[in-house]
């Protein structure tokens, strides 16, 4: 693993470091985390909120001293606070998710290569099960049965997700200790620990860690399309995607920055994530540094 | 022989999802709330009202035996009554399916042969404008969230321009006992802008792997093989790429179309097209059980019968599962 | 022999020179190639892994890739430059006169396109004014020539339904579709069994002769070049090192590589040789059940038998694809001694040496080890086999975890191995890393850091550090290049000699096995068809498939 790491630090220093993504993604990062210290207006805190001011467009004036540069929503909230804390919670969602997931993917797909029978069957079935059906499908079973909140939506996103890492890891790891070396830490009568931990596991956790960024792309846009359903997080306090969805309705009555915006901001976030997660895998994809 | 095997194994599997899909449904849906509260009016109801409304929903049972209750009818093809439109909850969904059914294969009939296409042009280019351009184009396509692609497709299609309605199924034409409206000019004007919310993140993907299967196979042996032996490369290129690449776009399409009847539900919620997805997102905000039953059941299976379709596919496709005997 | 003797060369390569260019870096791959092809000769080009000898085919063939750049000389094909001629010219020139066969006969035909019609397509492109029904004519002759019985029947079956020779003997059929004046043939019996190889070898030497067509036959294999070429190009490292006659090549080698690259042949003596004197190698032949045997048994195996579940079972509708398997196999090792397993692709000799280690079980049988038995049904953890055997693998680039050092694989051995002795590791490390050839720099590097011999070394030190008192060696050479191998084989049996161990050596060589082991068991399908002292194996046996196999070898290296 730390060979890993390092080989692809030293990668880095060669390919574009600064890549147009990677500074897309930092900023995203830096503004989620500073949110409140630079956003406008706590858009949590209805003390803040000008009830009248609702449907604002973008330049408007506001009551509060605040010039609104996107506008405000429906409920009067101003657009870039809501982007900025809708940010956070799109993040924090899909971050903590997809976190799990691998962990809890990868323990599961490693765990059935290595002992096999009943313990790979059953471990198995439930990923082919699950698989075979849209993510999207089994987000929304899962979302229904557990009801809404942010811890239930993380539930049901690591739910959705588990089974992609456990597909990967059982399939590298499957290969893996098919090979000699791993034969061969059997003939010693290597610790069954010693074994997975030092042999296997360090070999078979690339695949599935650079499978994590484009993950966390997919969960954004899960819990995007959830909330978009109404079935994500509460309304007051808006991710990305509920944002979105919050501005629906205005569209259709010409009000377009209600949605656009928090859009775009979404489609920025998903698209960096998912073309540095590109890049993670290129570099970190055996093939290419074999040599 | 194996393709007999490939159908049982399948079928197999599409039993173990369906009993799976109707245990955790059932009961997932069951601890969602009460719906006798969708039957009886919760202000002025007596607790006599509620009871009877109860037993008539056979809620009062314990919950193994509403299960059985349920996989009998289920069998039998009854998923009960909507508690809201009071339709035999099969038949409401079934009523629902041509929408969902026109929308998503127009939308396939546009990704997959458009994105075949353009993966395989960028594949036996790999490096120049054309394929870089395209790779890029697939991310920012994937990497749009769909709903916000309809509302932008909307914005733009239907409320700047006025080219396209934004919403419904418009006029509609009879046939086979079902309404369609690709059957008519105007509703074809109003597939367009829904098809191809569902069509751009599939032509992305598509594209991708078609992309991707070209530069293996053109990789391998055989079609060096194949120059060696003094053929054209149009002729390698449709005659033995395009066979071999077509195995796992065959898989992707299948997938994709069920994943479709899966992302109608956004698609559809937004243009106000009245298939299932549409359907199934009404029924689970009003907690009408027996349609979301229906409904989760229906995707269910009908992925289910696609991925064996693909793998029947396979089986024609492929002479080494064919005769394997 | 109908060979149509002309002036002029028909192939001409003179002072060829290529680089591979990847991003600023820069590699020669050949350099002051030259030679002439004639026809109707066959020309053998030789030379070890990174001698740039299959460049040489893809250079002629015009399929080089565009990192390739050609910095001299000239390839010329009946008298024209060909470097001259526009792409549609070469173009033109492939199949129809220049034609190739590949070593993977897999990979070479496409897997979706039944036989028939991928040699009926290779007709019509070759030749326009053929009509479909004699293009379908001529395949089915082509099939025949190339010895495909009932070619009518098999025309439509699908490169799946053929076996590995079967499959070369096609791609033979199509490259001679156009009725080329050469064929390119790289490494075209490498991936084949021995037995299979001598057949298609045979093939080719009878195509030339009647057709007169000339062929460039690449290989690794210097058994290869005694059977069937005229004239042999030696290469190493990009450039001719020397050429001359085949005859001439093998028997008065001028050059100290091509020497080298001879002696490492391993010879198979088939005369009865003096008596070895090696401890146990007096296994009678005649007494099977193992009476008059005088060497005390360090391990036995009996009765060992296990069927292979068919692929893809469901239900009891499963693929029936060739029966792999074990039925009923034994063997006895005297101690202190290497008993040799000689098998071909598919005789279960590979499973029967994990069985002996331990690492897969079989439903029945068991082996006895110094009188301990263990049933191979349970897992070699519980029954306590494993461990009691060490293995030394065939690919060593797969045999090493790729991300510990040397010196970690090699301790971990110290620490766990089956002697589990805490000694002073290191110095017991670096013991066996002088005694093996290996520098001690090496113990810092990763796996793939190392040369294929080297990866092999460290192998056969963890093994050994693990202080087993039974190996076993599976294809242990089969990787490597010959020179590599020879080195190999003789370093490993001076170890396993200097501490007394018992081993079991598995190959499908059965010089390399001759030059090893005092007894050979002969694997056939799952079963031992044949076994004694490799002195009466190898020069009285008359078990009819042990002879199949010494006849099979090139004559020349047999003595």
């Amino acid at each position: 693993m730390k060979a890993l790491i390092l080989s692809a630090l030293k990668k880095r220093r060669h390919g574009p470091a600064l890549s147009a993504p990677r500074v897309l993604l930092a900023t995203y990062i830096l503004l989620a985390v500073a949110a409140p210290l630079i956003a406008p207006q706590n858009p949590y805190d209805p003390l803040q909120i000008y009830g009248w001011e609702a449907s604002s467009p973008p330049g408007a004036a506001g009551g509060g001293g605040y010039l609104y540069l996107l506008g405000t929503d429906g409920l009067g909230r101003d657009i870039v606070s809501t982007i900025l804390y809708g940010l956070r919670i799109s993040l924090v969602v899909s971050i903590t998710s997809s976190a799990a997931a691998a962990l809890i993917g990868l323990t599961a797909g490693v765990s059935a290569a290595y002992f096999g029978k009943w313990v790979d069957v059953a471990i198995m079935r439930l990923v082919d099960l699950q698989l075979s059906l849209p993510t999207i499908l089994v987000a929304l079973i899962a979302i229904v049965t557990l009801g809404p909140g942010i811890d239930r939506i993380i539930l049901a996103l690591i739910i959705a997700q588990w089974a992609t890492y456990a597909r990967i890891a059982r399939g590298v790891a499957l290969s893996e200790v098919g090979k000699p070396y791993m034969d061969a830490a059997r003939l010693m009568r290597l610790p069954t620990r010693r074994i997975i931990f030092r042999h296997l596991l360090p070999n078979s956790i690339a695949p599935a860690i650079t499978l994590i960024p484009i993950e966390i792309g997919h969960a954004v846009a899960l819990e995007a399309t959830l909330s978009f359903l109404g079935l994500g997080v509460p309304i007051d306090k808006p991710s990305l995607g509920s944002a979105v969805a919050n501005g629906f309705q205005y569209l259709l009555t010409g009000q377009y920055w209600i949605s656009l915006f928090p859009g775009l901001a979404l489609f920025g976030l998903i698209a960096s994530i998912n073309l540095v997660g590109e890049d993670v895998r290129r570099k970190l994809d055996p093939r290419n540094h074999a040599q | 022989m194996g393709m007999i095997s490939a159908v049982l194994g399948r079928l197999s599997q599409a039993f173990l999802l369906l009993v799976a899909m109707s245990v955790i449904g059932f009961i997932g849906i069951h601890s969602v709330g009460n719906p006798v509260f969708n039957v009886v009016n919760i202000e002025t109801a007596t607790p006599e009202d509620i009871r009877g409304a109860t037993i008539a929903l056979g809620l009062d049972q314990p919950i193994w035996h509403q299960y059985v209750v349920f996989v009998d009818n289920v069998v039998r093809g009854n998923f009960g009554t909507s508690y809201i439109y009071h339709l035999p909850a099969f038949e409401l969904l079934m009523s629902k399916l041509p929408a969902t059914l026109e929308l998503a294969s127009i939308a396939m009939l546009i990704a997959a042969p458009l994105g075949t296409a353009l993966g395989l042009v960028a594949g036996r280019r790999i490096g120049t404008l054309f394929d870089r351009t395209l790779l890029q184009a697939s991310v920012s396509a994937l990497s749009i969230p769909s709903f916000w692609l309809a509302m932008m497709l909307i914005l733009v299609g239907a409320l700047l321009t006025g080219w396209f309605p934004s919403g419904g199924r418009g006029t509609t034409a009879h046939l086979l006992g079902q309404d369609w409206s690709f059957l008519t000019a105007n509703g074809l004007w109003h597939l367009v802008l829904p098809a191809m919310a569902l069509a751009i993140p599939n032509i992305a993907l598509i594209a991708r792997l078609s992309r991707s299967g070209t530069i293996e196979v053109e990789s391998l042996d055989f079609t060096r093989f194949c120059r060696a032996k003094g053929l054209s490369s149009r002729r390698i290129l449709f005659r033995h790429t395009l066979p071999n690449i077509s195995v796992p776009i065959v898989t992707i399409i299948g997938l994709q179309f069920g994943g479709m009847l899966a992302f109608a539900v956004v698609v559809e919620s937004i243009f106000s097209w009245p298939g299932v997805g549409k359907l199934l997102i009404d029924s689970i905000q009003l907690l009408d059980r027996p349609v979301v039953m229906a409904t989760l059941t229906f995707v269910a299976v009908a992925f289910v019968l696609l991925n064996a379709l693909v793998d029947l596919f396979y089986a024609v496709l492929d002479p080494r599962v064919r005769l394997s005997s | 022999m109908t060979v149509d003797h002309t002036n002029a060369p028909l192939l001409r390569v003179e002072n060829l020179g290529l680089r591979h260019v990847s991003g600023a870096s820069s590699t020669p791959i050949l350099s002051q190639v030259s030679f002439d092809l004639g026809r109707g000769e066959i020309l053998g080009i030789i030379g070890e892994s990174g001698a740039g000898k299959s460049t040489i085919g893809n250079a002629i063939l015009g399929l080089l890739a565009p990192e390739f750049q050609q910095t001299s000389g000239t390839v010329s094909f009946g008298g024209k430059a060909m470097d001259r001629m526009t792409a549609e010219e070469r173009a033109a020139l492939r199949g129809k006169r220049i034609a190739a066969v590949f070593q993977d006969h897999t990979a070479s035909l496409d897997p979706l396109m039944s036989v028939g019609a991928q040699i009926e397509e290779t007709c019509l492109a070759l030749d326009t004014r053929l009509s479909r029904h004699q293009a379908r004519a001529r395949s089915i002759d082509l099939l025949a020539r190339v010895g495909i019985a009932e070619p009518e029947r098999r025309y439509g079956n699908y490169p799946h339904q053929f076996s590995g020779g079967q499959r070369q003997r096609i791609v033979i059929a199509i490259a001679l579709a156009g009725a080329p004046d050469i064929i390119i043939a790289d490494e075209p019996t490498s991936a084949l069994d021995a037995s299979v190889q001598k057949q298609v070898l045979d093939l080719i030497r009878d195509l030339v002769d009647e057709t007169g067509v000339s062929v460039i036959l690449i290989t690794h294999d210097m058994g290869v070049i005694s059977e069937i070429t005229d004239r042999v190009l030696v290469m190493r490292k990009g450039k001719v090192v020397e050429a001359d006659r085949t005859s001439v090549i093998l028997d008065q080698p001028a050059h100290a590589y091509t020497k080298k690259l001879l002696a490492a042949v391993p010879r198979l003596r088939v005369t009865t040789g003096p008596p070895q004197t090696d401890g146990g190698s007096e296994i009678a032949a005649d007494a099977p059940s193992g009476e008059g045997l005088r060497v005390p048994m360090h391990l036995v195996a009996e009765g060992v038998s296990k069927q292979f579940a068919p692929r893809g079972l469901v239900w009891g509708f499963g693929r029936r694809g060739e029966s792999f398997g074990l039925r009923d196999v034994g063997i006895r090792l005297p101690r202190g001694t290497i008993t040799g397993i000689v098998g071909e692709s598919g005789s279960g000799k590979t499973t029967f040496g994990r069985i002996l280690a331990g690492l897969d079980t079989a439903p029945s049988g068991r082996i006895i080890i110094d009188d301990q038995a263990y049933d191979v049904a349970r897992s070699g953890r519980r029954s306590g086999l494993l461990g009691r055997v060490q293995m030394i693998f065939q690919d060593p680039s797969v045999s090493l975890n790729p991300r510990m050092t040397i010196e970690e694989t090699l301790e971990e051995s110290i620490r766990f191995g089956a002697s589990a002795r805490r000694q002073d590791s290191q110095a017991n490390v670096a013991s066996m890393m002088d005694r093996l050839g290996l520098a001690r720099n090496l113990l810092a590097r990763h796996p793939h850091q190392l040369s294929g011999g080297q990866k092999q070394r460290v192998c056969i030190a963890r093994a050994l550090l693990a202080e087993p008192e039974l190996i076993v060696a599976d294809e242990p050479t089969s990787a490597l290049d010959v020179s590599v191998q020879a080195e190999i084989v003789t370093l490993l049996k001076e170890t396993i000699a200097e501490r007394a161990i018992t081993m079991v050596f598995i190959s499908h060589d059965l010089a390399i096995v001759q030059a090893m082991c005092s007894a050979v068991y002969i694997f056939k399908d799952g079963r031992v068809e044949d076994f004694g002292s490799s002195d009466f194996i190898f020069a009285r046996s008359d078990n009819s498939y042990t002879r199949t196999l010494i006849e099979a070898r090139p004559q020349r290296f047999t003595c």
